[in-house]
């Protein structure tokens, strides 16, 4: 089962300790990171995130690559004004009860989740995949990969991300590892390990 | 809890145990009776602050006063890189190591399996080996140039030829995450190698590899959020006051 991982952007501190513990009740759910304002976030590596969760008058200061990746969840007294331009896909407010704020999480959480296993089976790599595991532990690159199976480097991309979210692994040693212990390549014919 | 300079310094340990290498990379020994943070810093010339803040941040992941930790002199922070880069090489890294040969000799019927490990972990040591060492030869003796060139009042014509060709900015750049392959071992060991293993070795080789994957989250945390910030903003007032000296 993957994670899904959230990012907190509020500047008090009491504020942020007291949603993290409510959402790491959540199984499954992950906080990355929590950060007091936008410009912080936009400073730091980390893109890979499904929820930013924060007051609006942040997201203007937002950086476009977090809007686009993330779904926001707004942050606010329930007095306060939301803008509606916003695409928000939930709202929490300071008054929520714990249950609340858990159900909307879940319910987000259950969407997307649902919405993922649509296009393909969890856990399980593919047969597809299977293919490009093998010839990512043989040691060739992605292009050399698109060349060989007549797709697109892009495609190759795709499964790649794909392949070190279903497993787990995410570098090539470590994927040629998988690689041998599930008899998709010998011993002899990595690349990487000999 | 925060640990102020009050507390006995054998509470801090009861409070936490991990504390132990932090006071191993300050180069304070144990024996210190029942003497407060701050004697014991005094008694091993440390600075007390620079420790407080060094060991909070270590015991509590959500508290991190980067500001504050930025007002230290550059030579306090590199000190502790470098003494945490020793502890490393010279013990998490050899005990790993230890611990994965133990699990070749004592496994007869996946040997080929365990020797996989043996050598990404080989591996991993000479990349853990290349980062610290380019840390080490390049990026501390730049922060200290910097800083040195920042506290005196004429421009330095040799740092800022130096400020040319390098820059912190480069070093942000091609700081890579050192933690990655770790994370992959560990969910190889976990999910992935079939049984018959022994058990007692996994998970003592487990929790090194957390342990050691957490520490370098806290050694890189320091390099990325303090080390950077505060060199970045030192490079920009040389520049500036160059120019205003033109
Ligand atoms: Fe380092
Ligand atoms: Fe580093």
């Amino acid at each position: 089962m993957t994670n899904v991982t959230f990012i907190i952007i509020e500047k008090s501190y009491l504020i942020r300790k007291g949603l993290t513990s409510v959402i790491e009740k959540i199984p499954t759910t992950q906080i990355v990171q929590q950060f007091e304002t936008a410009e912080e976030l936009n400073a730091s590596i980390n893109s890979d995130v499904d929820f930013i969760i924060c007051s609006p008058d942040q997201v203007v200061s937002l950086s476009k690559e977090f809007k686009q990746n993330a779904q926001l969840i707004s942050l606010t007294a329930k007095s306060s004004k939301i803008s509606a331009k916003i695409n928000w896909a939930e709202h929490i407010y300071l008054e929520d009860t714990q249950k609340q704020i858990i159900k909307k999480l879940n319910d987000l959480i259950g969407n997307k989740t649902q919405k993922d296993s649509v296009s393909e089976l969890p856990e399980e790599i593919s047969k597809r995949e299977a293919d490009i595991l093998k010839n990512i532990a043989l040691g060739y690159s992605n292009k050399e990969i698109a060349d060989k199976l007549f797709i697109s480097t892009h495609t190759v991309v795709t499964h790649r991300k794909n392949i070190t979210r279903k497993l787990g692994i995410k570098t090539v040693p470590g994927l040629t590892i998988y690689a041998i212990l599930n008899k998709l390549i010998d011993i002899n014919d990595s690349g990487q390990l000999t | 809890m925060l640990i102020t300079r009050n507390i006995k310094m054998a509470d801090v340990i009861h409070l936490n145990y991990f504390t132990l290498t932090v006071l191993n990379r300050f180069g304070i020994e144990l024996g210190f009776g029942d003497k407060s943070v701050e004697d014991v810093c005094k008694m091993y010339q440390v600075d007390a602050d620079f420790f407080l803040e060094i060991v909070n941040t270590f015991v509590d992941k959500d508290y991190f006063p980067k500001k504050h930790l930025q007002t230290f002199p550059v030579k306090l922070i590199t000190n502790y890189l470098q003494k945490t880069h020793d502890d490393y090489h010279q013990n998490k890294v050899p005990e790993i190591e230890f611990l994965i040969e133990q699990m070749v000799n004592s496994c007869y019927t996946q040997k080929d399996k365990i020797v996989l490990l043996k050598k990404f972990f080989n591996d991993y040591k000479q990349e853990l080996l290349n980062h610290t060492k380019r840390e080490e030869e390049v990026v501390f003796p730049y922060t200290l140039a910097i800083e040195k060139a920042y506290l005196s009042d004429k421009p330095d014509q040799s740092v800022l030829k130096l400020m040319e060709t390098y820059s912190i900015d480069v070093f942000q750049n091609e700081h890579d995450n050192i933690e990655e392959k770790l994370f992959d071992l560990k969910n190889i060991i976990i999910k992935y190698l079939p049984q018959p293993k022994n058990s007692k070795l996994c998970n003592k080789l487990l929790f090194e590899l957390f342990n050691l994957e957490q520490d370098l989250n806290d050694h890189s945390r320091i390099e990325e959020k303090v080390l950077v910030p505060k060199i970045r903003q030192m490079e920009k007032i040389i520049t500036e006051g160059f120019a205003q000296t033109k």
